[in-house]
């Protein structure tokens, strides 16, 4: 059944859909960075489809790793094989702040329509929200990749007007000390290297436009705009819809299921 | 000090205080001190302050057990086998703990100042990000900037228009905690330090802490880790004290030596989301048993089996990881 045909509705789960999206957005020969979880899926998958010249970094410090085994974090002796280089954080991040890494896949529990992220405390800072992980690299690398990829659930409650706790600077952001709100430019100046590009959830793909507001781009088989907008807390710019997202091809779900997680990790 | 000491981890936990600071090495839910982390629990310290780049299992462990006063960090939870640090959130939210949140670059920029020996690092990491919001200062609220603690900075962070360039940075202080607790595959006998696998955070931490003490898999002869010192990370003259502890990274999983113990730390996280739960927990693994070799026993020899690391490879394949 491998091939390059798209699987038909039905065929496919939601969260096949958010990895090959996910690995859509890599281009070939980039320098990426990629977290625990999907974005491990997304970016071997895009290394074994579109982009197999595309340079994988974890921020635990393994460079350019060729894993054999699906690695369940960064910092996962997995992520060490055959890598390159296995050094620290001081090195990657320094990549990273130098300007070397072109995107990036992100998460977080909340979003809005700047890209700005929390992952840090939910319903207001401590001690009065709930107490999430915290940054992590979510701060430095939406600030510093130039361009920066967002896997999220849809969910009206995580879809916000402005996010209850930035942890991670979108396009829109507080200039401190004194906090009022600028572009994303304004604040970096020299150092500004991009933002936010996309944001893929589990009813469509969205990207950002020349005023860094988050608009819908597709929409995954299945659902309709207006669906998508009633899961966001803000006025969404559905008017910018150019389709149906492309579903998994048979190859695709060939590879994920038997090459990329065939032990069924983060796949059922 | 010209060469560590070899002493028990009784004895190396024995020697922090209450209210010590302390870093660690590892990441996330690798190569994390555990041993010691659950002998710390052992001897009841109190109002600890921890500083490093993330947690994981052992600073939610530490919480858990009523150790720790102040967390500055940025990241802490179980990974795959836990979504946060459920001991940590809890503390925080009833609060009973202090938590400064930097970013990662932020919090390894901290202890690389502390390694130099320089006040500060210029970053341009997380600029327009909450934490740097003056409101979410949280030690400057709890009234602990005032110089009363030489490991409390007078400023979370500063921002600061440089003059070669005119870019504008944040200036992150320095940490240097009283201690490092670092858990590595091999000492040589007279103390020099090899780290297999990525490095993290390691080197920054064990040089920016004032006193280091390294826990390892083994200890081999000084002549065979001599071989190869490009291989070497740090030199006896930097280490005070050294434990050999085989398994003492457990839950947290070694690079060459063992895999994560993804069950034992999915466990752990779903008894703990209480302090009853915390408490049974830490009744059945850190008091009821005597030290780390009871703690072993306890888990028992096919359990570790499984876990050891294939040679070739560095992890073990023989954990059923997934659903299929």
């Amino acid at each position: 059944m491998a091939s390059n045909d798209y699987a038909k509705v039905g065929e496919f789960k939601p969260i096949d859909l958010l990895a090959v999206s996910a690995a859509r957005e890599v281009t070939d020969g980039e320098v990426v960075f990629a977290g625990t979880g999907l974005p491990m899926l997304a970016i071997m998958l895009a290394q074994k489809t579109n982009a197999p010249n595309a340079v994988c970094i974890y921020e635990a410090g393994s460079v350019d790793g060729r894993p054999i085994d699906l690695p369940t974090s960064v910092g996962d002796a997995r992520c060490h094989y055959q890598a390159s280089i296995a050094n620290g954080l001081w090195d990657v991040f320094g990549q990273l702040q130098r300007g070397g890494v072109d995107m990036a896949f992100l998460g977080g529990a909340e979003i809005d329509q700047y890209g700005s992220v929390n992952t840090t405390a939910m319903g207001g800072y401590s001690p009065i929200g709930k107490r999430l992980t915290g940054s992590g690299g979510n701060a430095d690398i939406n600030a510093l990749a130039k361009r920066t990829v967002f896997i999220m659930i849809q969910e009206k409650r995580r879809w916000v007007e402005r996010c209850s706790y930035i942890t991670s600077p979108g396009w829109r952001i507080p200039k401190w000390p004194n906090g009022e709100f600028v572009h994303k430019k304004e604040v970096y100046n020299k150092a500004f290297r991009g933002g936010p590009w996309a944001v893929i959830s589990n009813m469509g793909v969205f990207h950002f436009d020349d005023d860094g507001v988050i608009y819908l781009d597709t929409v995954h088989p299945g659902f309709t705009p207006e669906q998508v907008q009633d899961n966001c807390m803000f006025k969404l710019n559905i008017s910018r819809v150019s389709g149906e997202t492309k579903p998994p091809t048979y190859n695709d779900l060939d590879l994920l299921y038997n090459t990329v997680d065939p032990e069924g990790i983060f796949l059922p | 000090m010209g060469r560590p000491q070899n002493v028990s981890l009784a004895e190396a936990i024995g020697l922090i205080k209450d209210g010590d600071s302390l870093t660690f090495s590892g990441f996330t839910i690798w190569r994390r001190p555990m041993a010691a982390i659950m002998e710390l629990i052992r001897q009841g310290k109190k109002n600890l302050h921890l500083m490093e780049v993330n947690g994981g299992t052992h600073d939610d462990m530490l919480i858990g057990g009523g150790c720790v006063k102040i967390w500055e960090s940025c990241w802490s939870g179980h990974e795959l086998f836990g979504k946060i640090a459920g001991n940590l959130a809890r503390k925080v939210e009833a609060g009973e703990l202090i938590c400064e949140d930097y970013s990662h670059i932020q919090m390894l920029y901290r202890l690389v100042a502390g390694a130099q020996g320089i006040p500060f690092m210029p970053t341009f990491a997380a600029l327009g990000s909450d934490i740097l919001n003056p409101e979410y200062d949280m030690l400057g609220k709890a009234g602990l900037r005032d110089g009363s603690n030489p490991k409390i900075p007078a400023k979370k962070y500063e921002m600061y228009t440089e003059n070669f360039t005119g870019a504008e940075v944040a200036l992150i202080p320095a940490a240097q905690p009283d201690w490092c607790i670092a858990h590595v595959q091999m000492v040589g006998s007279e103390g020099t330090v090899r780290v297999l696998g990525q490095k993290y955070a390691d080197e920054e931490a064990m040089k920016a802490a004032d006193k280091l003490i390294v826990i390892t898999e083994q200890i081999v002869p000084e002549e065979f880790i001599r071989r190869e010192p490009e291989h070497n990370l740090i030199p006896p003259h930097l280490v005070d004290y050294v434990v050999e502890l085989p398994w003492a990274g457990h839950p947290t999983g070694c690079f060459g030596a063992y895999e994560a113990d993804g069950a034992f730390i999915k466990d752990f996280f779903t008894k703990t989301r209480t302090q009853e739960g915390f408490d049974a927990w830490a009744q059945e693994w850190i008091f009821g048993v005597k030290d780390h070799e009871e703690y072993l026993n306890k888990l028992g020899v096919s359990r570790l089996e499984t876990l050891r690391a294939s040679a070739a490879l560095g992890y073990s394949q023989k954990v059923k990881r997934g659903s299929r």
